[in-house]
């Protein structure tokens, strides 16, 4: 059960779960029991109406299609479900993740970090309640990483957005975090759900302090407790 | 230099072959019938240019028109293919009859079936090149980015959204390269089904009845010909044009 406006991260190793409990979210995959409901939707009524906004691993930007139009795509598709009256243009939003000097580029003239920043712009432009993103920065080296954690953070905390973000990366889950929901593989199961107790809005120098070092750990040990 | 070599190397490359040619037949004397030299086509051709334009452009439109319903038809057919595994699997042993059996041979069963107007000729165009552009489709249509469809799945894209917004430009690059051996193919499916069609004009026709020109005939059969091959080189040279436009994006045009 995720709060609106809250973050709630899946984290286990692979093979948990975690993705496949994303999909059925998304209304991607059907479930064999038990029913999910987004905003007491179906996720397959949540999708016809483009309540759900996807961020998928690879950044699955059409080559053929400049940045902005990239950023534009999921507004130009099922157009009858788009919003009347989006809180931020598409323009705005490229602004946002810095790449309005690229808004005319094409994706390969772009770095894998730039990419996926198209990615979030995407589907954020569709100014959808809920946010699912299934290891959105796994393909990204260390540093770029950290900073996209960073940007992510940035922009889900004035919305209000709910976001269910998939990872095993204990600091992703650490920063980004409301709630953590801890996962096992064979059998994906949940091993236990952690609440993080950072204040809002979290700046980049947390993960230097004490406490994040402590949440952590704790994460850590919660998933060595889950594997076998 | 690049540019210098771009267009200089293929005009190197055309004026050895027509020297190395005119030599051999001069050299080892071949007979007019079984090789014409090309300074005896091109004196052929300066004759009666106009005559030769005009049936050129006959041609052409015979092929251009056969080619242009096959594409559409192999878009339409590849997209219904690309979209169901089974159905591309039915599909395959059908295509690759159209692409073998010897349409040679049946020519003579489509012009009783439609006629003899142009149809004959269009429909053997658009059938020969059929399977390959097909198979250029359908091929091109499969590689569209799953993660990609998985987005476009998550906004619920109508089946003709995903068809346009994602697979028709994903196909675009392998469509390209397909349409050069579907040109190869439908301009000598035209040039033969001119012949044995019971039109007059198009080059075709004029290569297959030279018997009725017996001084001339080797000269006239061969200038045929050699249009044929011109024809084939300038639409070669617009679909890499149109290529290099429409996929700026793609890996192969940088």
């Amino acid at each position: 059960m995720a709060e609106p406006g809250e973050t709630i991260t899946l984290l286990g190793p692979s093979g948990c779960g975690k993705t496949t409990l994303l999909r059925m979210i998304a209304g991607l995959e059907s479930t064999d029991v038990g029913t999910i409901s987004i905003d007491g939707a179906r996720p397959e009524v949540a999708r016809a109406t483009k309540r759900v906004g996807f961020v998928p691993q690879s950044p699955a930007l059409l080559p053929w299609r400049s940045v902005r139009s990239n950023a534009s795509l999921l507004l130009d598709i099922n157009r009858g479900a788009s919003p009347t009256a989006p809180s931020a243009s598409v323009d705005d939003l490229l602004a946002e993740v810095s790449l309005t000097d690229f808004a005319d580029a094409y994706p390969h003239e772009l770095s894998g970090g730039m990419q996926q920043r198209v990615g979030l712009a995407r589907a954020f432009a569709l100014d959808a309640p809920l946010l699912l993103m299934d290891e959105p920065f796994a393909a990204l080296d260390e540093i770029t990483r950290a900073e996209m954690r960073h940007l992510l953070g940035r922009l889900t905390a004035p919305l209000g957005t709910t976001v269910v973000f998939v990872t095993h990366s204990i600091a992703e889950a650490a920063f980004l975090s409301d709630r953590v929901v801890v996962m096992s593989a064979r059998p994906g199961r949940v091993v236990e759900q952690i609440p993080i107790d950072l204040d809002h809005p979290r700046h980049p120098d947390i993960e230097n302090t004490a406490a994040f070092f402590e949440i952590t750990a704790r994460l850590r040990t919660s998933l060595q407790a889950g594997s076998p | 230099m690049n540019l210098l070599r771009r267009f200089f190397a293929p005009i190197v490359g055309i004026v050895g072959f027509l020297v190395a040619w005119e030599a051999f037949v001069r050299i080892f004397d071949v007979r007019r019938y079984v090789l014409l030299a090309p300074s005896r086509i091109l004196t052929e051709l300066f004759a009666t240019p106009g005559f030769y334009w005009d049936n050129t452009l006959i041609t052409a439109g015979h092929m251009l028109l056969g080619l242009a319903i096959s594409l559409v038809l192999s878009i339409l057919v590849g997209a219904a293919l690309a979209s169901s595994r089974f159905s591309e699997e039915a599909a395959q042993p059908i295509l690759v009859l159209f692409l073998v059996t010897p349409w040679v041979a049946y020519f003579g069963s489509i012009k009783v079936w439609l006629g003899f107007g142009i149809a004959p000729i269009i429909f053997l165009a658009a059938f020969t090149a059929f399977p390959v552009l097909t198979f250029g489709v359908v091929g091109g249509m499969r590689s569209a980015d799953p993660s990609a469809r998985e987005l476009l799945a998550s906004v619920d894209a109508r089946p003709w959204e995903v068809f346009w917004f994602l697979r028709l430009p994903a196909a675009l690059p392998s469509i390209f390269t397909t349409a050069r051996f579907a040109l190869g193919i439908g301009l000598a499916a035209t040039y033969f089904s001119e012949g044995r069609s019971n039109r007059t004009t198009g080059l075709g026709a004029i290569g297959s009845r030279v018997d009725l020109q017996p001084l001339t005939a080797a000269e006239v059969l061969w200038t045929t010909v050699f249009c044929t091959a011109a024809l084939g080189i300038v639409v070669l040279i617009a679909i890499s044009a149109l290529e290099r436009f429409a996929l700026k994006w793609h890996a192969s045009q940088r």
